[in-house]
């Protein structure tokens, strides 16, 4: 299996993940995206870790970081989604208007 | 075109189960079915790394994305309320603009990967030993910064969902 | 002291700064005191010099270096040559006169003091003018001498003929300082350097090529005759009249106008080494002598009458360079600059008793009524018509000898006409004014001393600046010593003084036939006249041609450039601000607050960055 099949399917997953970003509009969904785009990251660690260049378990290492940090980010994520809701009583993301210029 | 063989048919059945369930995630209506059917991509990914030879990797993200996110995304879902069903709004400009630019996104990507030479013999299955040799030697002090980044993120997450309380 | 000639040009600087920073607290006494004393100091310098440079017949150099260009060096300073000196004499002779004159003919203006500045600042302009060693250091000062000019002419802002002649004589002047530039340009690329010394010995050494030395040698005719108002840009100087009388005087009679006959004369090897520029000096000067002196022969304003006797003896002057009388012209200059600056300064004085009226069929009897100013104005008027022994008389001769014996016998016979033209044209301006009976309607009054005593100078050397060069040829000898160029020793025949004199002789006496004896009755200059009358009254309808051949034709031209510039330029600027706008309006409508619309945006720049960045290599 060559290192761009793993590539190609991590882009994919990337590329799916950022259109939810863009375009879903619940903001739960919007940190599920999120998330996907991590994972899409992370599947490039790994496929680097066993096809790279320089090889090394590295890689790994990397992508155990990055999944800590994910954890991280969806926990203060959701605690901001939360605080938000309480005040403003939604999560729809087009009813956060509030960086209008 | 790879030869066909166990792991070319492996990766080929993960990567369909990966990306039908990123595209359902986004086709889906209900936000619960999103959620669900995310945790199935998580699940593929996991495989994924179990053909790339990271066997703890694999456990760590089932522990982690399908256990712990998921199931904090399920409580952010049910703490909300949500009008249960994601109603289009007409923004028919923005989401052209974004299918564009990310379909333009994923060509250059594509573009660049198939003209990279990636060069380079896989490596030897790096075993959950040399992992933990790597990462208890080789990386110690970020393993406990990241402890530290999960303690920080812990109580700002309590005092983000509190503060509201207090008033 | 002749090391101490660069101090000249400073003092009337000093006085500009002066005057122009103390321009509004200063009393007319203290503004004249200031600028009569940096003129003085000028002069006593001067003086100075000039009897150091009698003595000792060297040329003094001192220059600093400038500009470096590539391997060529622009330098600055002075030079002290003999024409040179003669110029800082007179210049700095008739400017102090001027100044003190100029006391009295400006009692009461409202700008006193700033005349006093500008007054100072062309003195500086031009006593530097004379000193420079380089062309483009002559250029700078031509310059500065023509802002001079023009600030003064429109000094009396309020009148719009000031203000419209000041113009002119800038535009007009312009086109003649765009030749002149041009040769600079021409000379630098040539020859390698501005210095006249070495352009001088390129041209002498062969190392430049006859055309070009005649096309040099016209282009600087040409910024000349542009300075010096010859045919066809004389039309500036008649006009320049509008400005105040001393500066009349001074500037448009004694030096600035002659800064072109100077230049000439400077550059007088390049003319030497060009047969062709020497013929086409010597044409437009003879030309320009007649032609203006035909014109003065009808003119009814006092100014303008001396306005074009002044062309005509510029022309005479032109005329005498051409047919190699270098000493002949310069000899000219010199007594015209003395004996037309009294006449101007008795004109003002005359201007002045008739309460500022110039027109001279509204004078007349005014010899009962001033005497003083009459026989001045009569001494300046034999001057000019060349009655011996003034001072007119042997520069005139000199000059038509030159023609003679360079065997330009057309240009002899027009100058011997001319001069007749002149002694006639000078002297019914004479009887106008001071025969007859007054026919003004404003009483006369009296001109004040400070004015009589400068003009009493001026008439001194009217009288005898004459004998520097007769009966010996002193005057020659030591202005061509040590520069190369041949003065004309050659013995007069003896019929020229005797024939020109006869000629001045018959004109004034024409004219007292015509003007002086029967009082003229003022309707009779009121019929149109024939039509000769007429061409001249009209100067030839010089003004009107160029009216139409190229002032409306400009206007035309500016009017298709001004629709160019509404709809087309107007058009595509206000098509780019439109654009802009536009585009503004779209990024107005991006800062929406939507964070997914400002992730679309980073996107979008991010895939523009990389596609930019890596395109070259992904279209392989």
């Amino acid at each position: 299996m060559p290192v761009t099949s793993y590539l190609v399917l991590a882009a994919i997953l990337f590329c799916i993940g950022l259109y939810g970003v863009l375009t879903k509009r619940n903001a739960v969904i919007v940190l599920l995206s999120i998330e996907l785009m991590l994972s899409a990251a992370n599947i490039n660690f790994v496929a680097f870790s066993k096809y790279g260049l320089y090889a090394n378990v590295t890689g790994q290492v990397f992508s155990l970081f990055s999944i800590a940090v994910t954890a991280a980010e969806a926990a203060v994520g959701l605690a901001i989604l939360i605080a938000l809701y309480r005040r403003r009583g939604t999560v729809e993301m087009d009813q956060f208007h509030s960086l209008k210029g | 075109m790879p030869s066909v063989s166990g792991e070319f048919i492996a990766f080929f059945i993960l990567a369909v189960m990966a990306i039908g369930g990123a595209v359902f995630m986004i086709n889906f209506t209900r936000v619960m079915h999103m959620a669900l059917a995310l945790v199935f991509t998580f699940l593929s990914i996991a495989g994924i790394f179990i053909l790339l030879d990271a066997e703890y990797l694999a456990m760590v993200q089932i522990l982690i994305n399908v256990g712990a996110v998921s199931v904090l995304m399920v409580f952010g879902i049910m703490l909300t309320r949500h009008k249960q069903e994601e109603k289009p709004k007409a923004r028919p400009l923005h989401t052209i603009l974004s299918l564009l630019g990310v379909a333009a996104l994923f060509a250059v990507m594509w573009r660049i990967f198939y003209t990279t030479p990636f060069g380079g013999d896989p490596a030897d299955p790096a075993t959950v030993q040399s992992l933990g040799e790597s990462i208890f030697k080789q990386h110690v002090i970020p393993l406990e910064l990241t402890a530290v980044l999960l303690l920080v993120a812990l109580v700002g997450a309590i005092i983000l969902a509190k503060r509201e309380e207090s008033k | 002291m002749i090391k101490f000639a660069w101090i000249i040009p400073l003092f009337p600087l000093v006085a500009f700064l002066l005057l122009m920073i103390g321009r509004r607290k200063l009393s007319e006494g203290a503004a004249a005191s200031i600028g009569v004393a940096g003129v003085l100091a000028s002069l006593s310098l001067s003086v100075a010099v000039f009897l150091e440079r009698l003595q000792s017949p060297s040329n003094y150099v001192a220059t600093f270096d400038w500009l470096r260009i590539d391997q060529v060096m622009v330098t600055m300073g002075i030079e002290v040559d003999a024409l040179g000196t003669l110029m800082l004499l007179v210049v700095s002779l008739v400017s102090f006169l001027v100044f003190v004159y100029a006391r009295g003919y400006m009692r009461g203006d409202q700008r006193f003091s700033t005349f006093y500045a500008y007054l100072s600042l062309f003195a500086f302009a031009m006593l530097s003018l004379v000193l420079s060693p380089n062309l483009l250091q002559i250029y700078l000062f031509w310059e500065l001498v023509g802002v001079g000019s023009f600030l003064l002419i429109g000094f009396w802002t309020f009148k719009p003929e000031a203000k419209a002649a000041a113009k002119k004589a800038f535009v007009v002047t312009r086109i003649g300082d765009v030749a002149f530039f041009v040769a600079i340009l021409l000379t630098f690329w040539k020859v390698g350097s501005l210095e006249l010394s070495q352009v001088f010995a390129a041209v002498e050494s062969g190392q430049l090529a006859p055309e070009i030395v005649t096309t040099i040698a016209i282009l600087i005719f040409i910024g000349a005759v542009g300075k010096s108002g010859q045919f066809p840009l004389h039309t500036w100087l008649p006009d320049a009249m509008e400005g105040p009388t001393p500066v009349s005087a001074l500037i448009h009679a004694a030096t600035m106008v002659a800064a072109g006959v100077y230049l000439v004369a400077r550059t007088y090897p390049l003319f030497l080494a060009s047969p062709i520029a020497m013929d086409v000096v010597a044409y437009v000067g003879v030309f320009t002598a007649i032609f203006a002196a035909t014109i003065a022969l009808v003119q009814n304003d006092i100014k303008r009458v001396l306005a074009y006797s002044t062309v005509s003896q510029l022309g005479y002057m032109m005329f005498a360079l051409g047919s190699a009388g270098y000493v002949a012209g310069i000899f000219h200059l010199t007594t015209h600059a003395f004996f037309k600056a009294l006449l101007f300064l008795a004109a003002g004085a005359v201007i002045v008793s008739c309460q500022r009226q110039q027109d001279i069929r509204q004078m007349g009897g005014l010899w009962a009524k001033n005497r003083t100013v009459g026989s001045l104005f009569l001494i300046g008027a034999l001057a000019i018509a060349g009655v011996p022994p003034l001072s007119g008389f042997f520069s005139k001769d000199a000059i038509l000898l030159a023609a003679y014996q360079d065997g330009r016998y057309i240009v002899f016979l027009v100058g011997v006409l001319a001069a007749f033209l002149t002694a006639f044209y000078v002297f019914r301006l004479f009887f106008l004014i001071f025969g007859g009976s007054y026919r003004g309607k404003e009483p006369v009054v009296s001109v004040p001393k400070v004015m009589v005593w400068p003009m009493i100078i001026l008439a001194v050397f009217a009288v005898a600046t004459g004998f520097v060069n007769f009966p010996t040829d002193a005057f020659a000898n030591w202005l061509v010593e040590g520069n190369g160029i041949v003065a004309q020793t050659a013995s007069t025949p003896w019929w020229l003084p005797v024939g020109m004199t006869i000629l001045s002789i018959i004109g004034i006496a024409m004219a007292w036939i015509l003007y002086g004896k029967r009082s003229v009755a003022v309707s009779s200059f009121g019929e149109p006249g024939p039509l000769p009358y007429r061409l001249l009254a009209r100067k030839y309808y010089v003004d009107e041609i160029y009216d139409r051949v190229f002032v409306r034709s400009l206007k035309g031209l500016g009017l298709i450039l001004q629709a160019f510039d509404r709809f087309i330029i107007e058009g595509l600027v206000k098509g780019i601000a439109g654009i802009i706008s536009w585009l503004g309006r779209i990024g107005s409508r991006l800062q929406n607050g939507q964070a997914q619309s400002y992730v679309l945006v980073s996107l979008i720049g991010l895939i523009l960055l990389v596609v930019s960045f890596t395109a070259g290599r992904l279209l392989k």
